[in-house]
């Protein structure tokens, strides 16, 4: 049978790109918070997103999360635009927020189920892959306790766990290391990195630069709306011209594009 | 991976939100067993005697209407209607709001915005969700006044079934109005635009409200000659009421022709209903997704409407680049030089927030600008006034309404404001000015912002009664021993049972302390009221004894629960432990 994706010409470069940002431009009245952004992520790579505060990372991933609709410009997820086929493209992502909402009454276990149910799983696989995350995520203790009562950290591995049920194509996190403690923050390295290696595209924003200069295969910086760098740490070096450390070249390489962003503004 | 191996048979997502949700919504209900005993018995008290004492009072006054010769039923008829007319529209403002807060200020709504949850089916759910939350306190309001209706009408038992399905189908239109409505004006208005229609419509509706609510002049000639003709003025301008494109029309024709036996056309007015529900329930169901994924997209992208104005882009440069400089509000404080700089600027800090929250200053606006205009309309009862035992009644009667809604706005803003502060406390609770000076603050502000509302409208109402000057020097010293005292029981209270886990001001006055709060203000103001009325000074068959012990009495009563409670907690606040 032919895929949609195929017979669909505005998706005709699925292959090439699980996610697909195209001149993507984001305004708040008066602030261009996303300033036309062209990325392409491919299959199976770990992509992390660096940029100051208010750069516009957020932003950028609500719309490739279909929580927002660009002013202009086309996100893509597995090939479907995420505002004209939103259902085929949720269905193949997994987003989590950096506070991710969870039912407070429910049980992590009774949690789990319902997001499986949500993303159509069945009983058989529901149960294969909750049991294989919840050993590794250590959450045996609380399967049976109500969310509410539970610590900042627990959430957040359940808010994983139930993004990663379903097996997602993409995964898009923002700031996945908030409140994780050292040994459960290797936990969630190391899946993510195993599914990248399995073909799942990694999308995820962050501040600490080690965790991006550990996992990442390629870095994205974005600074005042724009992407001002994309690529490899060693390229990223390059680019800035400063040997090191990633916070070097990160530093120079935003520090250059807020000068160069003053100039005109200087010459009018 | 999961695209590709999806199965059938599973439930609708609709369905599984109902069912996780209902889940939710029920060990929230028993997790009531696991509360203070004493506030479950507080909150089922409160419900019992709401129920009983509204049955009571609504079967008394049907009673007292239906021995009016000829006129009683007319008269029940058309207060249904009102009744009805005016909950219809409660209803519609209540599913506007909470249609509102569920679709574009909620959180479980974008996470299932970035599941493969369809946006039909996201809008279905929190259209049903904010219906049932915005319609059953008017079950609740209703039932006892159906219930009087019944008995005095002596209705067949089929009667509260019918009754119950006609309002299940009632509640249902506002509810798709409400959603319909919040979901245009989230597209098309930002907040602050918002803000500034709904008070010029609050203004405009004030305004057309005094020139149309005028008073029928009357003559007692007429009065006794003329009652039908009379009658017939006076219930004109009640006629919107049977407007018969009205639901609420509906609903009272469906009602009270079951009662009377017309089983027909009251079946007529339930296909009405039905047909109505069907139609704008099938457009709801089936055409609302895109409109609302349109209308949160919108609500999270916007920038301010009011800036594409010139003026307001020209205002707002001008405040920021005052950013560095005392605002006004900083400005006037710094005057009162005797206050400490760090009372001021706690005293600055709350004011900001309360002048910035819109939900606080807009129920103050609301329920004192409701009694003032009910005050300020005194005037048209000048024949009754005269008579010196209305005169009595309506001046008690107006010192427990502005008391009332005095408690009613100290338990919802002044009680949590102590449980808010837990969350900053890592910046006021560690300065050095201590706990009981920062409590003590809260109370000298909201008692003196208290003062200036309820002592206006004591003045405002004895002015309009034509009381001589040592009767307003009565009612304003007991209005402001009142004003300190629900100020201290809902200060003191706050630092009693404070609640650091809760952002919302709500929740926190939910719990045990708010519950107290709530009711011993309204005993309190119960008592004190029946005390200054049966010591009052005016009344003839007043002994002196009675007098002094009944004032004695209101004073050791408002000691007892404002002082007092405001010791407490400031004693424990000095051994506080977050």
């Amino acid at each position: 049978m032919l895929d949609r994706r195929d017979a669909c010409p505005i998706a005709r470069s699925w292959k090439e790109g699980m996610i697909e940002l195209i001149d993507l431009v984001k305004r708040f009245g008066d602030l261009t918070a996303v300033n036309g952004i062209n990325l392409v992520v491919p299959r199976g790579e770990f992509l992390a997103v660096l940029g100051p505060n208010a750069a516009g990372k957020t932003t950028t991933i609500k719309m490739i999360a279909g929580l927002i609709k660009p002013t202009s410009g086309t996100a893509r997820v597995a090939g479907f635009d995420v505002q004209m086929q939103p259902l085929e493209a949720r269905k193949r992502m997994a987003y989590v927020p950096d506070f991710p909402f969870l039912y407070d009454k429910l049980t992590p276990w009774e949690f789990f189920r319902f997001t499986g149910q949500l993303f159509r799983m069945d009983e058989a696989r529901l149960q294969t892959s909750v049991r294989d995350l919840i050993a590794r995520f250590n959450l045996e203790p609380y399967l049976a306790k109500p969310i509410e009562g539970l610590s900042h950290g627990t959430r957040q591995r359940i808010a994983i766990v139930s993004a990663l049920l379903h097996d997602p194509e993409v995964f898009v996190i923002d700031e996945p290391m908030v409140g994780l403690d050292p040994q459960h923050a290797r936990v969630v390295k190391d899946i993510l990195k195993e599914r990248s290696e399995r073909g799942m595209t990694v999308f995820f924003s962050t501040h600490q630069l080690s965790v991006a200069e550990e996992m990442a295969d390629r870095i994205a910086i974005i600074h005042q709306g724009r992407l001002i760098a994309v690529g490899t740490r060693d390229e990223l070096r390059r680019q800035s011209g400063v040997p090191g450390a990633l916070e070097k070249a990160f530093l120079t390489l935003t520090s250059q594009e807020a000068n160069l962003s003053e100039v005109p503004a200087a010459l009018q | 991976m999961s695209a590709h191996s999806q199965t059938s048979g599973l439930p609708t997502p609709l369905a599984l939100l109902i069912k996780v949700n209902a889940l939710q919504a029920w060990r929230r209900l028993k997790s009531v067993r696991d509360q203070s005993r004493l506030l479950t018995g507080l909150i089922g008290l409160s419900i019992v005697g709401y129920a009983s004492l509204s049955f009571w009072l609504f079967y008394k006054g049907l009673r007292f209407i239906k021995t009016f010769p000829g006129l009683g039923t007319l008269l029940t008829e058309r207060l249904l209607f009102l009744l009805f007319a005016f909950l219809f529209v409660l209803l519609l403002f209540s599913n506007l709001i909470i249609s509102y807060t569920n679709l574009f200020r909620n959180r479980e709504t974008s996470f299932l915005m970035s599941l493969p949850v369809p946006f039909e089916a996201i809008f279905r759910w929190k259209f049903l969700e904010s219906a049932l939350l915005a319609s059953w306190a008017f079950l609740f309001l209703i039932a006892p006044l159906l219930a009087a209706y019944g008995l005095t009408h002596r209705v067949p038992w089929h009667f509260y079934l019918m009754t119950i399905v006609l309002i299940a189908l009632f509640v249902f239109l506002p509810a798709v109005a409400g959603s319909w409505l919040a979901a245009n004006l989230a597209r098309y208005m930002d907040r602050r635009a918002f803000q500034i229609t709904a008070l010029l419509l609050a203004a405009a509706s004030l305004v057309s409200a005094i020139f149309w609510l005028k008073p029928e002049p009357v003559t007692d000639e007429a009065l006794e000659t003329r009652v039908l003709v009379v009658l017939d003025r006076l219930l004109t301008k009640t006629r919107f009421a049977q407007y018969p494109l009205l639901p609420s029309y509906w609903l009272s024709s469906g009602v009270l022709h079951w009662a009377e036996g017309a089983l027909a056309t009251a079946g007529f007015f339930a296909l009405v209903l039905l047909s109505h529900v069907l139609f704008f329930g099938c457009l709801t169901f089936t055409r609302m997704g895109n409109v609302f994924y349109d209308a949160a997209s919108t609500v999270q992208s916007r920038g301010s409407v009011l800036s594409r104005w010139g003026w307001f882009r020209a205002w707002r440069n001008r405040t920021r680049s005052c950013n560095f400089a005392a605002g006004p509000v900083e400005s006037a404080l710094n005057k009162l030089f005797w206050l400490r700089s760090e009372t001021r600027a706690l005293l600055t800090k709350d004011i900001r927030l309360f002048w910035r929250d819109t939900t606080q200053w807009g129920q103050t606006l609301v329920l004192f600008g409701l009694l003032g205009v009910y005050i300020i309309n005194l005037r048209h009862f000048s024949h009754q006034l005269t008579n010196p035992f209305w005169m009595n009644l309506v001046s008690y009667l107006n010192l427990g309404a502005c008391s009332l809604n005095l408690a009613t706005l100290t338990t919802r803003f002044v009680y949590p404001q102590f449980s808010l502060e837990g969350k900053r406390l890592w910046i006021v609770g560690l300065a050095p000015i201590g706990l009981p000076r920062l409590v003590k603050a809260k109370f000298a502000l909201a008692t003196g912002a208290s003062l200036a509302v309820t002592i206006g409208l004591i003045w405002l109402s004895c002015y309009m009664l034509r009381m001589p000057w040592e009767r307003t020097l009565y009612f304003t010293c007991a209005v402001a021993a009142m004003t300190f005292t629900l100020n201290g029981l809902a200060v003191g209270l706050g630092a009693l049972y404070p609640n650091f886990k809760e952002d919302n001001p709500s929740k926190i006055v939910s719990g045990f302390g708010g519950t107290f709060c709530l009711v011993l203000s309204f005993l309190y103001i119960v008592s004190s009221v029946t005390l200054l009325a049966i010591g009052s000074p005016w009344s003839r068959r007043q002994t002196t004894d009675q007098m002094i012990s009944c004032t004695v009495g209101f004073g050791v009563l408002s000691l007892a629960l404002g002082w007092l409670p405001l010791k407490i907690g400031l004693r424990k606040l000095v051994k506080f432990e977050l």
